[in-house]
């Protein structure tokens, strides 16, 4: 450890931090962290009814769950070696920066930002919605719950801006209920199915599972669009797992363990949840479809027990949500790509304070804005245009590893796959999902709310914040331009050579 | 034999007094002081590394703007030391890789409310701590 003298001759100052943290979290601690990341039951009341809803693909959603699974599995192993190269807050930013140059990087951030502002809104109303469920409410009006989901946004902000961090126990405590709570709710209900035949149920079937069943491939393509949401937020399990951990085995371990764990609470819901109420309960429940069936399912007042689960999922999800783009964007600030209030720390809190609260207060607006004009549609268009956003960045991410190890992918067989062909398998898959995802919602009837200038409102919203993106990027060019001068690199062979698969040779 | 003063100071105004208390103990023991920034960051959501970078900066600006405060003193040996760790942990850490004599901090002028809701350090270094701990309230009337 260096220690640098002051110009005062009595005091210094060490530089590097004490490693006194070593071990600190466990492999529990790490397949918590990287499950509570896609805060599961949350994730689940607000897309399931979004992707049975989808045109053609009548009983498949459990194949989607699984499809969709893969991509994003290739794409987290880009994370994973874009973290080991660089362990950067600012993640796809910074990594799409580095190795395709800033104009795309700073696009990618943009992307991360936006997914996580697009998000609020439907995270918002499904909080509002489920307080209102718990306290025996069910038909709640939007002002109501737009008041309500405004709270919980302000709730969250403020959680996030003053730091109040749930300990690892706490996080393994509310996971494990919210865990057991979907398991039991699934568990019961299958049984129902097969005991009791309630109404509208139907028996799960093989073929549930089997994506070459569904009718048609833009159906797929649209239902897998949707799931891409639902395994969002763990890539930010697998980079943590490596940052926190030192031995080389543990970090992958957990972040395997927690993609299955993940995997099979989704089919395992996902099939329960068609099983017992139909699709059509699904459908018909699109913002919220665990709380009615849950009254059917557990009776009252285990019910109850659902809505708490999605409720804590939902505050939880925040910590996927705020805190990740407030580091993003303070992360572009400390690379002169915001302006510097972005990079700002609380002198008291230590939270990232500016861009917290600037998160917090765009969210509101958007949240407001979408509520008034019109709850019903755009709330869940704005939702679908998320997915088009997570897909190009999460595609975008899998590129810039590829090209960021370039020089290292056929220098043996486990780089070629681990760091070429995973990466570029998710990559494409992302985006030619995207790609017909643009062609499809762009259609005018696409959306929810009418079209706007005859597009179809999903892919309007995107491109209205792709175009605030560039606006704000020129801005940022001709106000700080140095970031732009930036010119691509490649990775330092020293962290290939240091890795398992360059050790493997 | 113990030796050593470990303080812990975040910039706040209880912080300040606690340094000031901490300078004085340090001398009269002819210790040496021992400053340490602790700090933890949510591992939660996402890669830490730039906002690490930042918390960082913070706590080497606050390290440093204590030592020019104490630096005033001649004669005393003064080490400044910023921890990445939950406070009260890093503060007991610190102590016994030194052997300190003991513990000081700021009552950190915690709200009672905020206290409850994250808990505060100096209460939780009361309960972890087997050296004895001095906390001093920020200056002013009460």
């Amino acid at each position: 450890m260096e220690s640098a003298t002051l110009a005062k001759p009595t005091g210094r100052i060490e530089v590097e931090d004490k490693g006194l943290k070593k071990n600190a979290i466990t492999f529990v601690s790490n397949v918590v962290i990287g499950v509570a990341s896609t805060a599961p039951a949350y994730s689940l009341a607000a897309t399931l009814g979004f992707v049975a809803a989808v045109n053609g693909l009548g009983v498949h959603s459990p194949a989607v769950m699984l499809v969709a699974f893969f991509p994003m599995a290739f794409i987290a192993a880009a994370y994973y070696w874009m973290n080991r190269a660089d362990p950067d807050c600012g993640t796809t930013f910074a990594w799409v920066t580095r190795s395709m140059g800033p104009w795309l990087g700073w696009q990618g951030g943009w992307a991360i930002v936006v997914a996580d502002v697009l998000v609020m809104p439907s995270l918002a109303s499904v909080a509002g919605n489920y307080t209102f469920q718990l306290f025996g409410n069910s038909t709640p009006s939007n002002l109501d719950v737009t008041i309500v989901g405004i709270a919980w946004i302000i709730i969250m902000t403020a959680i996030c801006y003053i730091g109040i961090e749930l300990s690892a126990r706490t996080q393994q405590f509310l996971l494990g209920m919210e865990f057991v709570t979907l398991v039991i709710f699934a568990v019961v209900a299958l049984i129902k199915v097969y005991v009791n035949h309630p109404k509208h149920s139907i028996q799960p079937q093989a073929s549930w599972f089997n994506p070459f069943g569904v009718s048609s491939l833009s159906a797929l393509d649209g239902g897998i669009l949707l799931a891409v949401f639902v395994y969002w937020g763990w890539d930010s399990g697998v980079s943590v797992n490596e940052e926190t951990e030192n031995s080389s085995t543990a970090p992958g371990r957990a972040a395997i363990v927690s993609t299955f764990v993940l995997v099979a609470i989704y089919l395992l819901v996902t099939t329960a949840a068609e099983a017992y109420g139909g699709i059509a309960s699904l459908v018909n429940n699109q913002n919220d479809v665990l709380a009615p069936l849950g009254k059917g399912v557990l009776g009252s007042p285990l019910d109850k027990l659902l809505i708490i689960a999605v409720l804590t999922s939902a505050s939880a999800s925040t910590q996927t949500t705020i805190l990740p783009t407030a580091r993003t964007t303070l992360s572009m600030a400390r690379w002169r790509a915001l302006p510097k209030q972005f990079g700002t720390v609380h002198p008291r809190f230590l939270s990232p304070g500016f861009s917290t609260l600037w998160m917090g207060t765009v969210s509101t607006l958007v949240y407001v804005l979408l509520s008034a004009t019109s709850p019903k549609n755009l709330i869940p268009d704005a939702f679908t245009s998320l997915a088009l956003t997570i897909a190009f960045y999460y595609g975008f991410t899998g590129l810039a590893c590829i090209v960021y190890y370039r020089r290292h992918l056929f220098t043996s067989v486990k780089n070629f796959v681990y760091i070429g062909l995973m990466p570029f398998i998710g990559f494409a898959v992302l985006m030619f999902v995207l790609v017909k995802a643009v062609v499809d919602y762009s259609k005018p009837h696409a959306g929810y709310a009418k079209p706007f200038l005859g597009i179809g409102s999903p892919v309007a919203i995107a491109l209205l914040m792709i175009i605030l993106g560039v606006i704000w990027m020129i801005v940022q060019r001709i106000s700080m331009p140095a970031f732009f001068k930036r010119r691509p690199e490649v990775v330092d062979p020293g962290i290939v050579a240091a890795s398992p698969a360059g050790r493997a040779e | 034999m113990s030796s050593g003063v470990v303080v812990g100071y975040d910039g706040s105004d209880s912080a300040k007094a606690a340094l000031l208390v901490a300078v004085d103990v340090a001398r009269a023991h002819g210790d040496e002081l021992v400053i340490a920034f602790a700090y933890e960051l949510n591992p939660v959501a996402g890669e830490l590394h730039d906002y690490h970078a930042a918390v960082k900066e913070l706590a080497e600006k606050r390290l440093a703007e204590a030592l020019s405060v104490v630096s005033a003193d001649d004669g005393l040996e003064v080490e400044a030391i910023p921890v990445a760790r939950a406070p009260a942990e890093a503060l007991v850490a610190l102590a016994d890789e030194r052997d300190a004599r003991l513990i000081v901090v700021g009552t950190q002028g915690e709200s009672p409310i905020r206290s409850a809701l994250l808990g505060s350090t100096p209460h939780k270094l009361l309960h972890i701590s087997d050296r004895p701990v001095l906390v001093v309230p920020p200056p002013g009337p009460r």
